[in-house]
């Protein structure tokens, strides 16, 4: 039976379809624990910078809640400080997104047949670790019809990931004015997200695609926009399917 | 900044995060990319954590720095190391940690 008319909304009528439903959610929220910490950190580091960038708490608190973009945030934030136009603003900030163009790419087949404004929300939930996480879970999975459990894995991932978010932007703001900038945290989000990736590196493309993309990010670090996260993806990812296709050629010729 | 300027860039921002992410949500069927490409897709994520990550790790104010005396770097190959032999995150994280502020005492 149903716990109440809310959760009957939210996971549908039919008792068999919301079970599974409610199960896959539940699951999605679970699979979130390992990045609670990586995406707290960056929530916390996001949201000091943004108070000692000058913004008032209610600021920065409307910045995190809404923008929910930590990279874009934090390249927009020094432009902020210094004045700069509008327009360079959110042009630093879309190029810094562009990632996410790409992502949304490969979410595509998974929700075309959702409604307009589900797939307005999906999107705009997902972030680098929401996908990242994602993509772990299908495996090597096709697109199929049958993928609600998909959805909804994905949307209970998506939810614990914005609380996450929400939460410690929350903390952050409040304890900005009694923390340093250089006070560790970053550091921590940087070893999480290391721990978060090195569990997907679990064949050869995958290895010469994020080699290939710490590269160029790296040798890109001086170029203007912050176009040196796209070329690196770019990169990364035509490395990682070259690989692929070099070895499928030579498991031909074998 | 005055504060209306940076309500609209702040609104601004938030269009960007929804139009970004869900672009080719919004396209739907109109575009298809071929298969191997969108199975490639499958790569991006870890390539852009891998881009915010290894610059933090490897550039220091004066540019490239791969040598055994940045702080971060060591931590974060110790930090690999660790998450490599023993699967823990909470293990590799602590010993990243506890390396980085000892490097960075003594260096």
């Amino acid at each position: 039976m149903f716990e109440s008319d809310r959760l009957t909304a939210l996971f549908g009528r039919a008792p068999a379809l919301a079970r599974l439903r409610r199960a896959a959610f539940a699951h999605g929220m679970r699979a979130f624990g390992p990045a609670v910490i990586a995406t707290g950190a960056w929530a916390m580091v996001t949201a000091v910078a943004t108070v000692h960038a000058g913004l008032s708490p209610g600021q920065a608190l409307a910045m995190s809640g809404l923008v929910y973009a930590g990279s874009a945030q934090l390249a927009s934030l020094p432009l902020i400080t210094a004045g700069a136009p509008t327009w360079l603003i959110l042009m630093t900030a879309t190029i810094v997104n562009l990632r996410f163009v790409i992502f949304s790419a490969g979410l595509q087949p998974w929700f075309r047949h959702l409604g307009l404004a589900q797939r307005l929300l999906l999107g705009y939930l997902t972030g680098d670790v929401g996908y990242l996480l994602f993509i772990r879970r299908l495996g090597g999975a096709q697109p199929a019809a049958a993928n609600t459990e998909r959805i909804w894995f994905f949307a209970g991932l998506s939810i614990a990931n914005w609380f996450t978010w929400q939460a410690l932007s929350v903390v952050g703001v409040l304890l900005a004015n009694r923390i340093p900038t250089a006070w560790g945290m970053e550091f921590v989000g940087v070893l999480a997200l290391i721990t978060l990736v090195m569990p997907s590196l679990t064949d050869a493309p995958a290895i010469v695609g994020v080699l290939t993309a710490s590269v160029v990010a790296v040798w890109g670090n001086g170029l203007p926009l912050k176009l040196s996260v796209l070329a690196a993806v770019v990169a990364g990812v035509a490395a990682a399917v070259a690989t692929e296709m070099a070895r499928e050629r030579r498991g031909a010729a074998t | 900044m005055s504060a209306p300027t940076l309500a609209a860039v702040i609104a601004g921002l938030t269009l960007v995060t929804l139009a970004t992410r869900s672009l080719f949500l919004l396209l739907g069927d109109r575009v298809s990319l071929p298969a191997r490409i969108r199975h490639g897709l499958r790569y991006a994520p870890m390539c852009a954590l891998a881009a915010l990550i290894v610059p933090q790790l490897v550039l220091a104010e004066r540019g490239l720095a791969i040598t055994p005396f940045n702080a971060r770097l060591d931590a974060g190959l110790i930090a690999m190391a660790v998450m490599l032999f023993s699967r823990s995150m909470l293990g590799a994280m602590s010993a990243g940690m506890v390396a980085f502020l000892l490097l960075r005492a003594l260096l």
